[in-house]
């Protein structure tokens, strides 16, 4: 079973989309919300599987609602005719509905869906899902937005995350946007095992190291697959030979 | 080129033709001999000038000096006049020679100054008239193009302007039709008519510059409550319309694209929705159409910024300064347009 939340400022449209949904037993919509605000609510308590979301809304639009939450869960845009929303769908392959949805255009926007949850949860099971609900985990996504341009990121395609004043400038393939989120506060959710602290500016994700050499005072300097060049100071590198040598 | 060249003979025999003249009237009043050798060494002139300014114009055309700013033409023209003089002059020195015209009395390098001169005194103004009457000819030309050109464009931006109609609204004017067609049949099969409506008269207005108030009035009137089914409880609409104001002529669409912003820009954008309100009144001597909404004035950057430069491209083009427009934010939470129309 799926658990999906509708959050659009209309209500028809919102009706619509449930009768619609009535052909999809597998999804289950538990509940509907008319604005970003609410929709954050009811995505912070509730922690749905899908949501629907209509990007034009009063207040925020719903990229700057994706933008606020710690972790995006699986997302379908709704949308009708909108060339600014249209063009972000274009540059990042999001999947988008446009209104009024066409029945067999939802199947296969759901299909997709399937597909990509199977490969997700592959061997975790759900009590481990459960355990680490306020840890972020690898295969999460977060979702980014930097001036007309939106991703989602999966964490594990993130090598480094570095601090500029209140933001963190996230780096995956060749995108390195910022977002409104300090270190201090990515390091507390973010899985030791595999983002690492190397110095009080940068997190580097372990997997993505290309080279390690030694450096200066006992340090080293860490090459990321990207080519960025990323000191350990002389604290961390200790905690980092621990946990290398385990 | 056609018919340039048909000026052209014409003026070749005036100017020749009357330089003949001149020649025999100066020559009879200095009491010089008019006979069969005067007039044979005229002919030579005037025959070697015009073959010689002939060839020159043949050049000029080839070597397209007429395109040519003035600033790059004038050294042209100028080699070109000492070159057809002396070409001239030793055209009318050979003829003279092998007619056996000549006098005798004076060398060669003397006699070919002498005629040069001369030929100067035939060439330039004739260079000078020749190259005159083609440059008011471009720029006459030219003129002609800006204007057609000019109203090419207006005719455009008179067109794309009107055709404007807000996809999204359309698509999500569908959604909420669909959904209703379970709910509330009766309003869905009137929302159908109200929506093809708005779409008819977007289609037609391309043909025309003013529509009837009253005609317009009425599409907005679909428009407002197709947009009410949609938004429901977070639209309030009202109308305060003089009778009076239902037979002046106005631009088609432009009531339409005015209350089309208040509800994007206005009303979508508030959590809790707002007023819309349309006034028509007669004021001293123009048409006054207000249109009020809840909102703020804030985000006016490139679209909006557009849609509004639009709308008063669009009065000037068809009024000139008798109408016109202008937005504003009252009471802190309301924003206001205002039309002024002359009246007809």
């Amino acid at each position: 079973m799926i658990r999906a939340v509708i959050i659009d400022d209309e209500r028809l449209a919102r009706n619509e989309l449930k009768k619609l949904l009535l052909e999809f037993p597998e999804i289950e919509v538990i509940a509907e919300a008319a604005n970003a605000n609410e929709g954050i609510e009811k995505i912070d308590s509730l922690n749905p599987d899908l949501i629907f979301l209509d990007i034009q809304m009063p207040g925020k639009t719903g990229f700057d609602m994706l933008a606020e939450l710690e972790k995006a869960p699986d997302v379908i845009f709704t949308t009708a005719y909108d060339d600014y929303a249209l063009k972000a769908f274009e540059v990042n392959a999001l999947d988008y509905l446009l209104k009024p949805v066409e029945p067999r255009r939802l199947a296969d926007a759901l299909q997709k869906l399937h597909l990509e949850e199977n490969r997700d949860r592959e061997g975790i099971s759900d009590e481990e899902i459960a355990i680490n609900k306020s840890l972020l985990h690898e295969t999460d996504q977060v979702f980014v937005k930097d001036g007309e341009r939106c991703w989602f990121v999966k964490l594990a395609d993130i090598r480094l995350f570095e601090s500029v004043g209140n933001y963190a400038k996230i780096y995956f393939g060749p995108h390195k946007p910022l977002i409104l989120k300090s270190l201090n506060a990515l390091e507390e959710r973010l899985d030791e095992k595999v983002f690492f602290r190397a110095n009080r500016k940068h997190i580097v994700n372990l997997r993505l190291i290309e080279k390690i050499e030694p450096y200066f005072n006992g340090g080293l300097l860490l090459e990321l697959k990207g080519g960025e060049k990323i000191e350990v100071s002389r604290r961390q590198t200790v905690k980092f030979k621990e946990m290398m040598s385990l | 080129m056609q018919k340039s060249g048909k000026y052209y003979w014409w003026f070749q025999i005036g100017w020749w033709g009357l330089l003949t003249l001149l020649v025999v009237l100066i020559n009879i009043l200095l009491g010089q001999k008019i006979n069969g050798p005067f007039f044979e060494q005229l002919a030579v002139t005037i025959l070697a000038g015009m073959f010689t300014t002939h060839i020159f114009r043949k050049y000029i055309h080839h070597a397209r000096w007429l395109l040519l700013p003035v600033e790059k033409a004038l050294p042209k023209f100028l080699i070109g006049i000492l070159i057809v003089c002396m070409g001239y002059a030793l055209i009318r020195i050979g003829m003279i020679y092998w007619l056996g015209l000549s006098s005798g009395k004076r060398t060669f390098g003397t006699r070919l100054l002498l005629i040069n001169l001369e030929n100067g005194m035939y060439v330039i103004p004739w260079t000078l008239i020749y190259y005159f009457y083609h440059f008011m000819d471009k720029s006459r030309k030219q003129e002609l193009d800006t204007l057609k050109l000019e109203a090419l464009v207006k005719e455009l931006e008179l067109k794309t302007i009107k055709s404007h109609i807000n996809p999204h609204f359309i698509f999500n004017a569908l959604n909420s039709i669909r959904a209703l067609i379970d709910e509330n049949p009766v309003r869905a099969r009137k929302a159908i008519t109200e929506l093809s409506n708005i779409l008819r008269s977007s289609m037609q207005t391309e043909k025309q510059e003013t529509v009837l108030f009253e005609k317009e009035l009425n599409i907005v009137k679909d428009y407002l409550a197709l947009e009410h089914i949609r938004f429901e409880d977070r639209l309030q609409v009202q109308y305060d319309i003089s009778d009076d104001t239902l037979s002046q002529p106005i631009p088609p669409m432009m009531l339409q694209t005015l209350v089309e912003n208040a509800i994007k820009h206005g009303i979508s954008k508030q959590l809790t929705g707002g007023t819309v309100t349309i006034v028509s009144d007669i004021r001293e001597n123009y048409h006054e159409l207000v249109i009020r909404n809840t909102g703020r004035l804030t985000g006016l950057k490139n679209e909006d910024g557009f849609g509004l430069m639009s709308t008063r491209n669009r009065l000037q083009l068809l009024f000139g300064d008798q109408a016109n427009f202008d937005i504003r934010e009252v009471n802190g939470n309301t924003v206001e347009a205002v039309l002024h129309i002359p009246l007809t």
